[in-house]
């Protein structure tokens, strides 16, 4: 008997003493209980038959939203947890959508105060930190994941997402570093919960972007209890992710495989997304009304070699493989599948990956780096002479095309009609070196305006990508009589004298946490040196415009300063910036409703399974398909 | 033989103190600081220096080998960098599926190279024996990755007798699924140098004057082969198999990789991807200690094999 009935029970009783009443009161009151455990029922759309195998190149860590940072972990939490915020499955440019709050958050102060409202009667998985009680989520929930996130216990590699931007939270973990303790309890005049579904932010300075870190799975909600049952040493949960996603992990082998079945107290959602690009319609005809999830069951394997990976998708062993750029030639043609694969049903996702490719020159070395105006030069004519149609070629298999912008698409502020004036141009390179005194010496190399001799340090990797792009900068430096040595280094070692502004000139790339500008052109940001700033440029015309751009949200006016910004890049060439790559999802035919989201890591929620029989070709394609 | 095993245990400790040394400063050498990579993509001096603090590589080297020795004595090697999970369990929860692999591997290799052997060692400076050599000598100049890659194409892709990849939640699923394609390419891999290396063995013997004297005495060739030349020659086929040994801590990582197994081999790849110091130290320990242990038990061995062996 539910509450509202046994409520109702004695209140019948106490007030009204005829049979007749009762009974009535109680025929209600048994037809309300079956209508509110309708509503608290979850959809239940999920169909354990149908099962959807995919495939990572690495391996996983962890599944802690605070813990872990590489894209394959964070896909798996992707599924288990959930952002008050996320994107709409179709829309690009890339839209924020509420998932666990009410509406998109409500912006005041001139963007110093956020306020969601968490939608009521969303439960977290069962778990036995939950001492066999229901647990609703609630703001106090996401209030405790984003203190996670400064917690120097933890070393969140997200704490960038918090630090210094919530009011009083900074002061939180500046006494945890002494105290050595958290207090999770302290009052934070920045993060409060007025009541058990409001959740409030204050911000000590405007920052637009807070809806997007609030989409961003590290903010995902975690339950205290579970993180006090199941945390290790180092504060983490990794192995025990317990949240209100579609998804709940129910088998874990590390590195190897990843099982996750549809968490049965999912509330779930009808598929009803609109797209005007014709290439979509088809998949909205064959989705639209559907209760989600669909799929009942995901099976991730890790498997690191390309061929193991190819021919597991070849055999019908995978549904859903990422291409990468060493494999492209064997599958694609250009940019469409080849034949063979076209003809088994096999269907393509391809995206320009929200990210860039550039090098950098260090604007603090003593050869490359200084704003005088033969230091700038020197960088332009490396710039110029570097050959990005070759590396696209080449190196990316082409798969990938020239950057014209710093901001990619499918992010805000990006300029599709924006065209770069640094284009591979040998010739101009050699007259600017000539014109700016760096003249060929007895050996053939050029030497500095003042005579001395000098060499280009270019730092790699020593793997067959790093080898390859040293390869076309020697050339290309060769071709303006440059002399260039190669700083080959560990990935964690160059990291260190990146961060110390030690290395002279490296390969860089950056995909976009959010789809906004901003993720991308803070990465010339003079404070940000010794971070993310790995030019180590401090340009004050640079740095004034893009404080004056965080100050504004998306809009043409902001769009002017980027203009702006990029026109500074170009001319004094801390960076060139090279490509943008391209992500192709292979697709099995008896997949339906796939779309590669930019932003999003995975889409088993928005995707379904043929019936057997059904789907393009999926005779040809199933082999070994479970269902 | 107590003496002489408490002797050789003794004996151990220089060594392991040797190859301790020797990761020790092979890693601070060349293993690169992890904090950066830990520390994510934005992160200022205080976290990085917060995370060295934590991991322990802020303090002197000496505090750091004095750390690694006491993880040695407790066998407490505490968690991996990257993932938190602790080291004891990243090798009990790989070495299951390596040793599926490698132990069938190990025993099928050994019978068969020693079956073949024998048999072409008796048919010596035969059209038989010298085209078993052209071939055995063309199969183990071919790299075990062409092996694999040919393999994998072949059996499991084009005529489907194997799954490609993967790896089951069962022993009996693993080791008749997903390990025999695995363990194919092993035998391929390890006969045809085992071979060679085992008839060069009994050839040896063949040759002695104690088989002829069989042979006057009318013994059968089957006794003469499988008990008298292959007893004598099972020394040095002992020291080979027992040198083999701790490679089944090690796994065979090209293996693990290609085929999705999750073993030992394939974590030593990742621990050292990750710069994974712990689990660095705790595998080359235990291998280090293995190959030890097995040195003793082949001396020991020796004795139970030829009585004529002493001790000393």
């Amino acid at each position: 008997m539910t509450n509202a009935m046994r409520a109702c029970v004695d209140a019948c009783r106490s007030a009204s003493g005829t049979r007749r009443a009762l009974l009535r009161t109680f025929g209600a009151a048994l037809v309300s209980a079956a209508l509110l455990a309708l509503v608290a029922l979850p959809a239940r759309a999920a169909d354990m038959t149908k099962v959807v195998r995919q495939v990572f190149p690495a391996a996983e860590t962890g599944f802690d939203p605070a813990g872990v940072q590489d894209l394959y972990s964070a896909t798996i939490e992707q599924a288990v947890f959930e952002t008050l915020l996320t994107y709409d499955y179709l829309a690009r440019p890339s839209k924020l959508v509420p998932l666990t709050a009410e509406a998109l958050p409500d912006i005041a102060d001139d963007g110093k105060t956020y306020t969601l409202h968490v939608r009521k009667g969303i439960y977290f998985i069962d778990d036995p930190a939950f001492k066999g009680k229901k647990r609703e989520l609630t703001a106090a929930d996401y209030a405790y994941s984003l203190k996670r996130l400064i917690d120097p216990k933890i070393r969140s590699p997200w704490a960038w997402l918090v630090e210094g931007k919530i009011v009083g939270l900074d002061e939180v973990a500046e006494a945890a570093k002494k105290s050595g303790k958290f207090d999770y309890d302290a009052k934070i005049a920045g993060l409060e919960t007025p009541d058990r579904y409001t959740l409030r932010i204050r911000l000590k300075d405007t920052d637009y972007n807070l809806s997007y870190i609030l989409a961003h799975e590290p903010t995902s909600a975690v339950a205290r209890e579970v993180i006090e049952a199941y945390a290790d040493a180092g504060g983490r949960a990794m192995a025990n992710p317990v949240g209100t996603g579609a998804y709940r992990l129910t088998q874990w082998v590390r590195s190897s495989k990843i099982v996750l079945e549809a968490n049965p107290g999912y509330r779930g959602f009808t598929w009803d997304f609109t797209s005007s690009d014709p290439a979509d319609q088809k998949l909205i005809a064959e989705m639209k009304g559907k209760k989600m999830p669909q799929v009942g069951r995901v099976e991730v394997s890790i498997i690191e070699e390309d061929q193991a990976r190819l021919l597991a998708f070849q055999g019908g062993e995978l549904d859903l493989m990422d291409l990468g750029g060493p494999l492209a030639p064997n599958v694609l043609d250009g940019d469409k599948l080849k034949p063979e694969f076209a003809k088994k049903g096999v269907k393509l996702s391809r995206i320009v990956d929200p990210a860039i490719v550039y090098h950098y020159w260090n604007l603090q070395d003593p050869i490359v780096g200084g704003m005088s105006k033969d230091k700038i030069a020197l960088r332009r004519a490396m710039a110029l002479a570097y050959n990005v149609d070759e590396e696209v070629r080449i190196v990316r298999n082409g798969q990938a095309v020239e950057a014209e912008y710093p901001i990619p698409p499918g992010v805000v502020g990006h300029d599709p009609a924006y065209r770069s004036p640094v284009k591979h141009d040998v010739a101009t390179a050699n007259k600017l070196l000539d014109a700016f005194g760096y003249r060929k010496g007895a050996d053939g190399w050029r030497n500095l305006p003042d005579g001395k001799p000098f060499t280009i340090r270019y730092a790699s990797r020593p793997d067959s990508l790093g080898r390859q792009q040293d390869e076309l900068w020697k050339k290309a430096l060769d071709s303006i009589g440059v002399r260039m040595e190669v700083q080959k280094d560990k990935f964690p070692e160059l990291l260190k004298l990146e961060r110390q502004c030690k290395l002279m000139m490296r390969t860089a790339s950056w995909i976009a946490d959010w789809p906004d500008a901003e993720n991308f052109m803070q990465l010339l940001y003079g404070p940000n040196t010794g971070q993310n700033n790995n030019a180590c440029a401090k340009i004050p015309e640079y740095d004034r415009l893009y404080e004056q751009s965080l100050r504004m949200p998306p809009s043409p006016a902001r769009d002017k300063l980027y203009h702006e910004m990029t026109k500074i890049i170009e001319a004094y060439a801390p960076w060139r910036l090279d490509l943008l790559t391209y992500r192709n999802m292979l697709v099995q035919p008896r997949i339906q409703g796939y779309r590669k989201h930019p932003i999003l890591h995975n889409e088993w929620a928005y995707i379904d399974v043929a019936p057997k029989g059904g789907g393009a070709a999926s005779a040809a394609a199933g082999k070994g398909a479970p269902d | 033989m107590t003496a002489y095993i408490v002797r050789r245990l003794w004996q151990m400790l220089p060594t392991m103190l040797g190859v301790v040394l020797l990761v020790f400063f092979l890693f601070n050498w060349v293993g690169g600081d992890p904090a950066y990579v830990l520390a994510g993509k934005i992160s200022n001096q205080e976290q990085i220096d917060n995370i060295r603090r934590q991991l322990g590589v802020d303090q002197p080297y000496w505090v750091q080998l004095g750390i690694f020795l006491k993880q040695i004595v407790t066998a407490d090697f505490g968690a991996s960098w990257s993932t938190n999970e602790r080291v004891s369990h990243i090798l009990l929860t790989r070495l299951g599926p390596s040793l599926t692999v490698l132990v069938p591997l190990l025993i099928l290799s050994t019978l068969i190279s020693i079956g073949l052997a024998l048999a072409v060692a008796y048919v010596r400076g035969s059209l038989t024996d010298r085209m078993v050599m052209i071939v055995c000598t063309v199969g183990l100049s071919i790299s075990i990755l062409v092996y694999i890659i040919v393999f994998q194409y072949v059996f499991a892709y084009k005529l489907g007798w194997f799954p490609v990849q993967g790896w089951g939640d069962s022993f009996i699923q693993n080791l008749f699924v997903y390990a025999l394609l695995p363990i194919l390419i092993g035998l391929v891999v390890s006969i045809a140098p085992n071979l060679r290396l085992y008839r060069t063995f009994f050839l040896d013997e063949i040759n002695q004057d104690y088989v002829r004297t069989a042979r006057a005495k009318g013994v059968s060739e089957n006794r003469i082969m499988w008990i008298h030349v292959l007893r004598n020659a099972s020394i040095p086929i002992i020291t080979f198999l027992m040198a083999e040994l701790p490679g089944l801590l090690l796994g065979s990582f090209l293996i693990e990789r290609f085929f999705s197994i999750p073993g030992i081999g394939r974590e030593v790849i990742l621990a050292v991807e990750r710069s994974d110091f712990p689990v660095i130290k705790a595998i080359t320990v235990y291998v280090a200690f293995a190959t030890i242990a097995t040195n003793l038990l082949a001396d020991l061995t020796y004795k139970a094999v030829d009585p004529r062996v002493q001790l000393k």
